[in-house]
């Protein structure tokens, strides 16, 4: 018989009550990977911020003879040099109204043409709408410099040494205004995020239940007021997340003028970062590095607000299947040529140009005799260095080993740790823990690269404690990458734990499986997909990645992209281009795979 | 030798929260088919949960076999994967990238049995469960009452000391649930298992079940017999949560001076012994219809006639007071008609102040027994 006690409430001792926390939590693996992913991550990301931060307040090593100030005292002078003193218009006022201004350029312009490709691809019986679907992603999966790159090879004018541009070379003398700065950086950065604004709205606007605008059909709402007062205001969350997502890596992007600025002077904030770290002025740059981080981090709480405000529409479960498209009549052919004009431009012009400058002598000059297959597979040519083709180079397949190897082991070794924190944030039974991993999983997202590389190198050059000095050696990439790549990875990570949820990992536990059997036999073959695009994505933007590289690779741990700009600056401007464009095709080759792998990811993956 | 003993199980989710579980002490001998049975909300899940060791108590102590599996007092802690339990999840939980097979000999594998022993004994209970068929088909390819099967099987497989379910019937269309219910009660008598669920439907835990524990708000209501629980319920909730149609509840508190009026003013005066009730309970099935107005008999209006498929609920009027009276055979009445109805004195349930039933000789059906 069953029968009912009385119930018997105790109150423990303290001392009893840890003991019971110590008995129940040892069987909560969660913690123990939270506690020491945190640990890690506090050495890996916190750590180098906080010295960034500290070093535009404390006498640089070098400075102390001017400021009359010991090394590592507490100064105001970085900050007054570069807010107020006949230096700061240079320093950091100039720099960072080209910056704002290539930001807010970027966003309208990408914003406004992202959005009506958006609707063309989804709402409409566009002609090719499929073909144009893919298409028009492309240019998002090359490096943003490979357009900088085919932009200088046309446009290049005398101001700077070297290898004339196309229509120079042809006879036009290219203003400056069309040729560097403020124009064709815009120019690029929008080609290269429209597609991010199209992915995005793309993907809102798919989710939108149809329902809704039948309903204001039926109630007598023409398409203008369905646009206006039904479909925008829905899919306004995701247009405000594009656009700020943009502003933000805009203000960190450092390729674009580091090609189209430098050589003219033109500087945003992450050029000056690294003009003012390449002239040693560490105070100063760290001053750079911090204006950015604020910036960065007022866009993202604009954001966070943006999407708590967004989730009173999370009841947007779109089950309506039937996706009704506007008909565009007539204009279904004529409505074309807009993403037409944008693939051509955005994909085939830029890599077309960057393709014959590799087998063009001399630029420009479209005769017959010009064109040769040596920059790519030639030998024993008459050159002072580099005398043979780049496919026949040793130190490019060298490059590229390297490239292949750094990047790839620092992405499977984020992916993982991605999947790790996803972990430890769902399942750990201390909050605070979760909240924590969280946080600081992302500060890299807010922090430029250029920044980050500069912490890393100050915090990991020489050896600390335990740790060895790491400049020189590939580690220091490699753990640069993963701290780089955890926004990601660690976002992709919780979201694919969420989706997996607890129950499949219990139901393991109850047939008697452990920690170790669980992870290996039903935790990560389930999340096998993500997993994969977890590492594929920050491999691919890890070829890409120029400003980590630029400042902690050296000549032993050279990778494709110092290697090209290294190239670059010797003028071998079409062995460089070629580099580039192997670039490139990797990317877009890691990309194909990823959607492969797993249909939306690379979409999905890029909102959360 | 008792099975699995819970003393003064508590469990509160965050510092000032009410308790989920609060202070539950209930003996589970070998062999029982136990049915948790509240509302949503009530804690009966967490209890489950906590039995499996998917959760830890915040509060008191969980033994099984006479081993302290979850202590507060002895900071012991026992986790799931040694505790010889199976439990089925509501939405089964299986896992995706497995077959059929796998999933069932997943727990077979872990405990290092020979191939040929785990071949047969998978074999074994995917034929009991009527799914060897689909031993090579995916979770995604079965049906809701295969993937039931399924993750039964899983489970089975291990032969846990303890079987779980969390809602075993609650996804299952009403074709299955027959069928499942049957399934059930042979595996218990098959299997010899001791079985606890969950259910917040009083037809599932009354069919299934051999002893039902009545939850609400966290805390253990009443533990007895499906019998017992309907016949004799140990206090308003009970009484008001089984049953269906509800219990017709009379507030005797309230009585108006004016008798006939209303239903507690006939019940008053009736009843000069049920003075400390402050409520009485007739289950609508109780209740006795008689052609004329009689000395005993309460005169009602018939105000409408439900029919519910076999049976009838008839809603009858007395004054402002409504009282439903339910029937296997059709309704001779027609709405309007006004007749005199009869609350046996066996048939009434008091309950006090409190909601606890009042024992009082000769009211409340099964006294005497």
């Amino acid at each position: 018989m069953v029968h009912a006690l009385e119930p018997t409430a105790r109150h423990p001792a303290p001392l009893q009550r840890l003991a019971r926390m110590v008995a129940v939590m040892r069987h909560e693996p969660a913690l123990a990977i939270g506690a020491v992913l945190t640990l890690a991550f506090a050495y890996l990301i916190v750590a180098p911020v906080v010295s960034i931060l500290l070093q535009a307040v404390v006498v640089q090593p070098g400075d102390s003879a001017r400021l009359h100030q010991g090394e590592g005292a507490f100064t105001l002078y970085y900050l007054a040099r570069a807010f107020a003193s006949r230096m700061s218009g240079i320093l950091l006022w100039g720099p960072l109204v080209h910056t704002l201004t290539i930001a807010a350029g970027t966003v309208a312009l990408s914003v406004s043409l992202g959005v009506v490709l958006a609707w063309l691809v989804n709402r409409t019986d566009l002609v090719g709408r499929g073909w144009f679907a893919t298409a028009l992603v492309v240019p998002f999966m090359l490096p943003t410099w490979t357009f900088a790159l085919a932009w200088t090879t046309i446009f290049k004018n005398g101001v700077v040494g070297g290898q004339p541009g196309w229509l120079q070379a042809m006879g036009f003398a290219t203003p400056n205004w069309l040729a560097y700065g403020t124009l064709p950086i815009i120019v690029i950065l929008v080609l290269h995020y429209t597609p991010l604004v199209v992915l995005i709205v793309g993907n809102a606007l798919h989710r939108l239940d149809v329902q809704m605008e039948e309903c204001a059909r039926i109630l007598g709402a023409g398409p203008r007021m369905i646009a206006f007062s039904i479909v925008l205001p829905l899919v306004r969350p995701a247009l405000l997340s594009a656009a700020l997502l943009i502003f933000a890596d805009c203000i960190g992007e450092f390729a674009v003028p580091y090609i189209l600025g430098l050589p003219v002077n033109y500087d945003t904030l992450s050029t000056g970062l690294y003009r003012a770290l390449s002239s040693r002025q560490t105070g100063v740059a760290a001053v750079l590095a911090g204006a950015i981080m604020i910036m960065g981090v007022v866009t993202l709480m604009i954001d966070l607000r943006m999407m708590r405000e967004a989730r009173r529409f999370v009841t947007v479960g779109g089950k309506g299947g039937l996706q009704r498209r506007q008909s565009l009549g007539r204009l279904r052919h004529l409505a074309a040529l807009l993403p037409a004009a944008v693939v051509l431009i955005g994909v085939a012009l830029p890599l077309l140009t960057l393709f014959l400058s590799t087998v063009m002598i001399l630029p420009g000059r479209f005769t017959p005799d010009n064109f040769t297959l040596d920059f790519w597979i030639g030998s024993n040519l008459h050159t002072v260095a580099l005398r043979n083709g780049i496919l026949l180079t040793p130190e490019f397949w060298a490059a590229a080993w390297n490239t292949v190897r750094i990047v790839g082991i620092a992405a499977a070794i984020s992916g993982t740790l991605g999947l790790l924190v996803g972990y430890a944030v769902l399942r750990s039974p201390v909050r605070l823990i979760g909240q924590v991993l969280r946080q600081i999983t992302f500060l890299p997202y807010l922090v430029p690269g250029i920044a980050f590389a500069a912490a890393f190198l100050s915090l990991f050059a020489v050896s600390r404690g335990p740790i060895p000095a790491l400049y020189g050696t590939p580690f220091i990439l490699i753990l640069a990458l993963v701290a780089e790549n955890m926004p990601f990875a660690s976002r992709s990570g919780i979201a694919a734990m969420t989706q997996l949820g607890r129950e499949p990992e219990e139901a393991a536990r109850v047939a008697g499986a452990g920690f170790l059997t669980r992870m290996r036999r039903i935790v990560i073959p389930i999340q096998a997909g993500p997993l994969a695009t977890a590492i594929l994505l920050p491999f691919i933007s890890g070829i890409k990645g120029v400003s980590l590289f630029v400042i902690l690779a050296v000549p032993a741990t050279d990778v494709l992209t110092t290697y090209s700009l290294r190239l670059l600056d010797y003028n071998y401007d079409q062995a460089a281009n070629a580099v580039v464009l192997m670039i490139a095709l990797i990317a877009w080759l890691g990309t194909v795979l990823i959607q492969r792998i797993c249909g939306t990811g690379l979409a999905r993956g890029l909102e959360s | 030798m008792p099975d699995i003993l819970l003393q003064g199980l508590t469990k509160t989710y965050g510092k000032g929260a009410a308790p989920a579980v609060d202070g539950v002490s209930l003996t589970v001998p070998h062999g029982e088919f136990l049915c948790l049975l509240g509302p949503s909300g009530c804690g009966k899940t967490t209890i489950l949960r906590m039995i499996a060791g998917i959760e830890h108590a915040t509060g008191g102590t969980i033994l099984m076999d006479g081993e302290a599996v979850d202590s507060v007092d002895q900071a012991r802690f026992v986790p799931p994967e040694r505790r010889r339990v199976g439990l089925v999840f509501q939405n089964y939980a299986l896992w995706p990238h497995m077959t059929v097979a796998r999933n069932v000999d997943f727990g077979l594998r872990l405990q290092n049995v020979s191939p040929a022993e785990r071949e047969a004994r998978c074999r074994d209970v995917m034929t009991k469960l009527k799914i060897a068929d689909y031993a090579e088909r995916y979770p995604a390819q079965l049906s809701g009452g295969q993937q039931q099967r399924v993750a039964l099987a899983r489970m089975l497989a291990i032969n846990p000391d303890v079987l779980l379910l969390d809602e075993p019937l609650s996804n299952l269309d009403a074709a299955l649930r027959l069928e499942m219910r049957a399934e059930l009660r042979r595996i218990h008598e098959t299997f010899g298992t001791t079985i606890i669920f969950v259910s917040h439907d009083q037809w599932e835990a009354m069919t299934l079940a051999s002893t039902i524990a009545v939850m609400d708000r966290g805390r253990l209501q009443q533990v007895g017999s499906p019998d017992e629980i309907y016949a004799r319920p140990a206090n308003r909730f009970v009484a008001e949560f089984i049953g269906n149609p509800r219990i017709n509840m009379v507030n005797l508190a309230d009585t108006p001076a004016r008798a006939g009026e209303s239903v507690a003013a006939h019940l008053a005066a009736r009843l000069p012994q049920a003075a400390g009730a402050s409520v009485c309970g007739i289950r609508p099935e109780e209740i006795r219809l008689v052609p004329e107005v009689s000395g005993d008999a309460l005169c009602v209006t018939v105000a409408g006639i439900m029919p519910t498929g076999g049976s009838w609920v008839i809603e009858l009027a007395h004054g402002a007071d409504r009282l439903f009276f339910s029937t296997q055979s059709r309704p001779k009445v027609k709405p309007g008609e006004r007749i005199g109805c009869l609350l046996p004195d066996e048939a009434l349930h008091l309950f006090d102040a409190e909601g606890r039933r009042l024992a009082i000789p000769g009211y409340g059906l099964c006294e005497a027994a």
